[in-house]
């Protein structure tokens, strides 16, 4: 009986909690905590900043507003080193996340959470070096759950449709649109692949407009920007194939491979396709993929045996092998040089030097010594 | 960046060897901030971004060159390239071109 009366006591106290966290939940301080912290968690890094310094104005909520913070201060700092492609750490970010996190002790000196995180940041500070942030879990898991339906052909298509909403709701980058895409166009599903692809390309441009500062050069959120559009256009496409539709795939796929400068094997692989059922020379496509890294197994063989059975000139089919190595060590050599243009073995370019203060820099004392130069920026 | 004053520590009385840092920050404040921060024990100068990144062709920040007597440019570390500047590294390439004749 008295286990009874306090079990009923409990639940009374836990209905009052309830009601006043409901209560608080409307105030507007508390709303853009939630917001901020929401928005953190899908790695929209500008608007949560935005909400959590709102948040950390208002007396209420400054103390957990500034752990928050802080502790995305944390990750820009020291830990999301390619955590996303083209990201770096942003070292700006280290001195305001020690004094977000002294600010949030500051309002509330015994907030035990706040104190764990300003020990971490300071550890961090303190340290070499500090390995990037793993995945969280609860993102890793809805990703091998997605994955998951990659070797399941009869899955339902709502239950892959809700595995793509449930991953992009937890992290807002646009993977989970990507392979989602690719999936539905591996169970047929063209129609809504070109759709999950296009929502891919908003996803894309927003994420990196929302981490802008974490690419560090121009040339790098440029070039993630047209990753994603390029991959995109590729899905697209390649579902416009499969649909039959040749002068609209052969667009799309033309334009994925100007956005991928040609260096993706899967978009190299679908010219190759269509080429082939246009009856188009469709060698080089295949070539150039074959050429290049990545694309799964199946795919590599399948470029390699369409090369073995392509109509017109080219290589005896008994020579094939010996061709088609020349050939790929020759592209790669290619590239490899194109893309480095490299001063390596070339005379140390003349370039104008000022000291910190701006005046001429003296190279004189630099002449006869193995020199190391390195290029930095404080950003 | 660490790394390169660690591996600076083993070259710092060499006369044979030296390091210089070039930034290209365009925000003159925010560079003294920085500089005051990391305490370099090399020297530093500034160049034009634009300039340095079409001249010595790199596309990464940092990007480092390891450049011969002759002042030959005979390695280049991009700053993706991983461990591209842990100290043993950055010191097996300075060792290389130190001792070769």
């Amino acid at each position: 009986m008295r286990n009874n009366t306090v079990h009923k006591g409990f639940v009374m106290a836990a209905v009052v909690v309830v009601t006043f966290v409901g209560l608080l939940a409307q105030s507007p301080a508390r709303q853009q905590l939630a917001r901020g912290n929401a928005l953190w968690d899908q790695r929209l890094a500008n608007s949560a900043i935005a909400a959590l310094e709102a948040a950390a104005r208002d007396r209420g909520t400054a103390s957990e507003a500034y752990e928050a913070l802080g502790r995305l201060y944390t990750f820009k700092g020291w830990l999301q080193d390619n955590v996303f492609p083209g990201w770096h750490d942003e070292p700006e970010y280290r001195e305001k996340a020690l004094a977000a996190l002294k600010a949030s002790l500051a309002a509330d000196a015994a907030r035990a959470s706040a104190q764990e995180a300003l020990r971490v940041a300071e550890g961090f500070a303190a340290a070499d070096k500090i390995d990037p942030a793993a995945p969280r879990p609860e993102v890793r898991a809805l990703d091998v759950k997605l994955q998951s339906y990659q070797t399941t052909p009869d899955a339902p298509v709502s239950d892959i449709v809700a595995a793509i909403e449930a991953r992009a709701k937890a992290q807002a980058d646009p993977a989970p649109y990507f392979t989602g895409a690719q999936i539905l166009i591996d169970h047929g599903e063209y129609d809504r692949a070109i759709a999950m692809a296009q929502r891919g390309v908003a996803a894309s441009d927003r994420f990196i407009d929302e981490n802008l500062s974490a690419y560090r050069m121009a040339g790098k959120s440029q070039g993630s920007y047209a990753r994603g559009r390029g991959t995109a256009a590729d899905l697209v496409g390649w579902a416009l194939f499969l649909k039959k539709d040749y002068a609209a795939a052969a667009a799309k796929l033309e334009e994925a491979e100007r956005l991928l400068q040609g260096l993706d094997f899967a978009n190299e692989f679908h010219l190759g396709e269509l080429a082939r059922m246009q009856r188009r020379p469709a060698r080089d496509y295949y070539v150039n993929a074959l050429s290049l890294a990545g694309g799964p197994a199946p795919l590599r063989q399948r470029a390699t045996e369409a090369l073995a059975h392509l109509e017109g000139p080219g290589p005896v089919p008994t020579e094939l092998d010996a061709w088609l190595e020349a050939e790929l060590s020759r592209r790669r050599d290619q590239r490899k040089a194109a893309a480095l243009e490299s001063l390596v073995d070339r005379p140390l370019p003349k370039l104008t030097l000022t000291t910190v203060d701006g005046k001429p820099y003296d190279t004189a004392g630099l002449r006869g010594k193995v020199l190391l130069l390195n290029f930095f920026a404080s950003w | 960046m660490p790394h390169l004053k660690t591996a600076y520590a083993k070259y710092q009385t060499d006369p044979g060897v030296a390091f210089l840092l070039v930034s290209i920050d365009d925000d003159s404040k925010r560079l003294q901030r920085y500089l005051n921060e990391m305490k370099f024990p090399f020297p530093v100068a500034r160049a034009a971004a634009g300039q340095a990144e079409q001249v010595m062709g790199f596309d990464n920040i940092p990007s480092t060159f390891y450049v011969d007597r002759e002042g030959i440019v005979r390695y280049e570390a991009g700053g993706s390239e991983s461990h591209g500047d842990s100290p043993s590294r950055v010191s097996w390439l300075i060792d290389q071109l130190a001792h070769r004749q």
